[in-house]
């Protein structure tokens, strides 16, 4: 190697500069206006409809009747406790349920851990409108099972469970949610420093002592977000009260609220007025979310350096305490697919564990499978599915990125834009946007685009959480060494960002289409007389009676691609994780 | 070859306004390596993304060979993808989804100014990569790398479009403590033979005085002092300046008479002879400042000495070449480097001998 070889240009100097191109601002423009148009235009149509006169034929004059009407009404004081009831009683449940499988996966050495929590996952993507059918033929008074098999062999006189109570509602929602509060809590509990359990012990405490006056102070900020997250899904669950809730007249403001747009003449104010008060307590609870989770830094429980995650040996308890978590699955979760799949097998009602009437055969899924209305709306499901995660991720990419990176004083207005609907339900989602377009001179309604506009609303806060979170761990540096090399913001983002984000994209995508596979809450607002989406002629399907077989094969039909997609999700996540690693210098990764 | 004039760069942090740059001038000659070196939070790098153009300064104008890139008055700001400069991140910033040869290649590819021939790509990144002892390693995943190779793939990254100007940002921070001092040399080697003028930021001392033709000390935004290596060691402007590159022993005083040469300096320990650097009026306060190594310690003072001190020996620290002591002269510790050979003990009555060349009255 010369010294002539060395000091020759590697490459000609570029002369001065040439203009930029515009494109970088336009598309984030578009997209800003576009999350705009999804977001605010329902929110616009549901005070519209509720702060005007109802006529029976759209929106008439100023006035707050609707209010007076809802709020006047005999059964509001019941309705109002019914909710919160249902939506604490629920959220308190499963937190003790997801907390306690957290501290066993998390916290001790308990055999099977990671089994649990892949469970766990699978779990959460078994649509609740199935899973709540599946407790109300195993756990009905008349023709659950399980009520039938306990009666005949311990000759029991009444059926000893009723799912159509209050605590059957409970039970039903906290038993596909659960997993939910596993994933939320298992990161606190996994930085929770052992360390400082040991200097409460070396102090003299004792095992209750450091526990009441340690563990579980340092962990309330994580339970107290959880309980706050887990009581907006309550307030917002609409599957188990529509399902059970509506037989046994135990109304929440959901299931009132679409009750009310499906008499006639349709209730449309009332209606409204009624969610704007879900509205209200969902978006302060996720506000004192937001302000609890803000503060939580000060309880930061991982220091970095020498952070030891010391699992507690159970002793003998490793077998019983992982006998006890595997019990809870198998009832949560594995109750319910057993008796849809069972089900599905026969044409009468089933009883599994019994002597079968007649032999189990796979007619249901013919019948299914030769259903007319069924293919249509996979093929809905599948095309809206797709539509909304592609729209959702595209439009989450870029609202991420400004909020991430640009330096624009503005965009706080981003992040509430991106991650307001968190905090509306989707019941609330599906009626502003039907009073919205109904209101609009645009001609959507009973067709895929409203569902399209509906699943968007409800998801971008998902699609965001992905984004962020995969740009958050990609250093600026990568982005800021693409500028000083030359490139444009567009070139930056095609062959910078999106190669290195690709899987983390993907499985927001696979996330939101899951989602969307299974929405029913809004969905039952927008399909029309010439459109149907799986959720709801699964829901049709049941609420007519004809055949419980026929459902069930349905619902398995749902479940087996849609727990497919989950795990291929895991994996996915597992090669980003992997990508970044690599990306990162050691001395960087630790500090 | 670059010129800086009243830069100015403040952030907005938790409401209110910091001042990170404070209006900084600073030119750097074709071909010369400068470093910005101060304590975190010094404005060194937000001075160097300014040049980068990775940051839009609130005031000021920026240079680059003759070229405008920031006149805030002139409402000029030329994007950093068009100021054609080389960069190391302190983080290296090697794309994980490419190989070596594409990473080092990617400033040829988006070049807006000409359409680089392939033939011409591969050549170029071949000898940038030849230049890093890189060379055999091309076609493997970037991430597949070790940290020192990583590094000066980012290196190759950054000369292969012969910027104008090449921008060191702490690139040596993450290595292990042998690898930098393999890597320092390096880069030295490198920045010589190719002749650009260079940028360092480091917050490393030892590496600045290392490496560079200037150093330029940061504090507060402002730059104390900017001097040779050698000048900023031997003669800093300030106690910040003394303080921050090698170590110094500060006494109060004050000016007792003044010479043409000469200072003498009133202390509680007695009067201290020192060399004139500025005129100072008899009654002025300053701080002597002392290094270390260049204060003796004897059992008598010798009648030669311009200073003796009487001490007591309070610590020894033994660091294998030199021993390091304490020693008190009454309610002011001294921190003396001695070599290893003369050996005292705790309790020891001695005398610090020290030249008049060595210790500079402060005004600052």
């Amino acid at each position: 190697m010369s010294t002539a070889s060395l000091t020759a240009p590697l490459a000609t100097p570029s002369p001065p500069n040439r203009r930029r191109q515009l494109g970088g601002p336009i598309i984030a423009a578009a997209c800003l206006l576009a999350a705009a148009w999804f977001v605010l235009i329902p929110l616009a149509g549901l005070l519209y409809t509720a702060f005007t006169e109802d006529t029976g034929s759209g929106p008439g004059a100023f006035s707050l009747a609707n209010f007076a009407e809802a709020y006047t009404d005999s059964h509001i004081l019941r309705l109002l406790a019914n909710s919160a009831i249902y939506a604490a009683g629920t959220a308190l449940l499963t937190l003790v349920m997801g907390g306690g499988i957290a501290w066993v996966v998390e916290r001790t050495d308990a055999p099977g851990r990671r089994i649990f929590h892949g469970l766990a996952l699978l779990a959460l993507a078994i649509p609740g409108l199935l899973t709540t059918m599946a407790w109300m033929l195993t756990l009905s008074p008349n023709i659950g099972w399980v009520n039938g098999v306990l009666q005949r062999t311990f000759g029991f006189r009444t059926a000893p469970f009723d799912i159509y109570s209050m605590p059957g509602m409970i039970w039903a929602l906290a038993s596909h949610a659960f997993p939910l509060a596993y994933l939320l809590l298992a990161p606190a509990l996994r930085v929770l420093d052992s360390r400082m359990e040991e200097a409460g012990i070396v102090a003299g405490a004792r095992f209750r002592q450091v526990a009441l006056r340690i563990t579980l102070p340092i962990l309330r900020p994580a339970l107290l977000s959880t309980l706050l997250l887990l009581f907006v899904g309550g307030l917002a669950s609409f599957e188990v009260p529509r399902l059970i809730g509506k037989p046994a007249h135990i109304y929440v403001l959901t299931t009132a609220i679409q009750d009310a747009t499906t008499q006639t003449p349709p209730e449309f104010g009332t209606a409204s007025a009624l969610g704007m008060a879900l509205l209200g307590v969902c978006v302060i609870s996720v506000l004192l979310y937001r302000q609890a989770t803000r503060h939580a830094e000060a309880y930061a429980t991982i220091s970095g350096k020498g952070y030891v995650p010391n699992r507690l040996p159970l002793g003998a308890w490793r077998w019983p305490v992982t006998a006890a978590a595997g019990l809870l699955f198998l009832i949560a979760l594995g109750l319910p697919l057993l008796t849809l799949a069972w089900q599905s097998c026969f044409a009468g009602l089933a009883l599994p564990f019994l002597p079968a009437t007649a032999p189990a055969n796979l007619a249901n899924y013919r019948f299914v499978f030769r259903y007319p209305i069924f293919l249509e709306a996979v093929r809905t499901s599948v095309i809206v599915g797709a539509l909304a995660a592609s729209a959702v991720i595209g439009l989450s990419l870029v609202m991420a990125w400004i909020s991430q990176r640009s330096q624009n004083r503005l965009r706080w207005i981003v992040d509430a834009l991106a991650f307001a609907p968190i905090a509306i339900p989707s019941v609330i989602v599906g009626a502003s946007v039907l009073f919205a377009y109904l209101l609009l001179p645009i001609p959507v309604y009973d067709t895929i685009w409203i569902l399209l506009f509906a699943y968007i609303a409800l998801y971008l806060p998902y699609g965001m959480r992905f984004a962020v979170s995969g740009l958050t761990q990609i250093h600026r540096e990568l982005e800021e060494a693409a500028e000083i090399a030359g490139a444009s913001m567009p070139q930056i983002f095609r062959r910078i960002l999106l190669p290195i984000l690709a899987p983390v994209l993907l499985s927001g995508w696979l996330y939101v289409f899951v989602l969307s596979i299974r929405e029913l809450g809004a969905s039952i607002f927008l399909v029309g007389p010439g459109t149907h989406v799986l959720s709801t002629i699964t829901l049709t399907m049941w609420e007519e009676g004809d055949s419980y077989g026929a459902v069930c094969a349905l619902s398995i039909i749902q479940i087996i691609p849609l727990v497919a997609i989950v795990a291929a999700l895991r994996w996915i996540e597992s090669l980003f994780a992997r990508r970044l690693h690599a990306a990162v210098p050691a001395r960087l990764a630790i500090t | 070859m670059l010129d800086i004039a009243g830069l100015r760069k403040t952030f907005l942090a938790h409401g209110s306004r910091v001042t990170a740059v404070d209006n900084v001038d600073l030119t750097v000659r074709a071909g010369e390596l400068l470093t910005m070196l101060g304590p975190s939070g010094c404005g060194k790098t937000t001075t160097l993304r300014c040049i980068a153009g990775l940051e839009k300064p609130d005031a000021g104008r920026i240079t680059i060979g003759g070229r405008v890139v920031v006149d805030t008055e002139r409402n000029i700001f030329i994007p950093a993808a068009d100021r054609n400069i080389g960069m190391v991140f302190q983080s290296y910033a090697i794309w994980p989804h490419m190989s070596v040869f594409e990473n080092v290649a990617f400033p040829l590819r988006v070049a807006r100014d000409r359409k680089y021939r392939e033939s011409d790509i591969r050549d170029a990144v071949g000898r940038a990569l030849a230049m890093v002892r890189l060379d055999a390693l091309g076609a493997r995943r970037a991430t597949q790398l070790s940290g020192g190779q990583q590094q000066r793939l980012a290196f190759a990254r950054g000369i292969v479009r012969t910027p104008s100007l090449l921008l060191l940002d702490e690139p040596l921070s993450n290595l292990d403590a042998r690898l930098r001092d393999d890597m320092r040399a390096e880069l030295k080697r490198l920045q010589t033979t190719l002749g650009l003028t260079t940028i360092y930021v480091t917050h490393d001392q030892a590496e600045a005085l290392a490496l560079s033709d200037e150093v330029a000390l940061f504090q507060a935004g402002r730059i104390a002092q900017r001097a040779t290596p050698d000048e900023i060691y031997r003669r800093p402007a300030s106690r910040f300046v003394a303080d921050f590159i090698g170590a110094a022993n500060f006494l109060p005083g004050t000016v007792e008479t003044s010479s043409d040469d000469l200072l003498s300096v009133h202390t509680q320990h007695g009067a201290i002879s020192c060399i004139r650097q500025q005129a100072l009026q008899p009654g002025a306060p300053v701080t002597i400042s002392l290094r270390p190594e260049t204060i003796q310690l004897h059992a008598t003072a010798p009648a030669t000495a311009a200073n003796a001190l009487p001490c007591t020996v309070t610590g020894r620290t033994f660091l294998g070449d030199i021993l390091e002591y304490a020693v008190d002269l009454g309610h002011q510790e001294l921190r003396v480097r001695a070599p290893a050979n003369r050996d005292f003990a705790a309790g020891d009555k001695l005398f610090a001998v020290f030249d008049t060349a060595d210790c500079l009255a402060l005004t600052a």
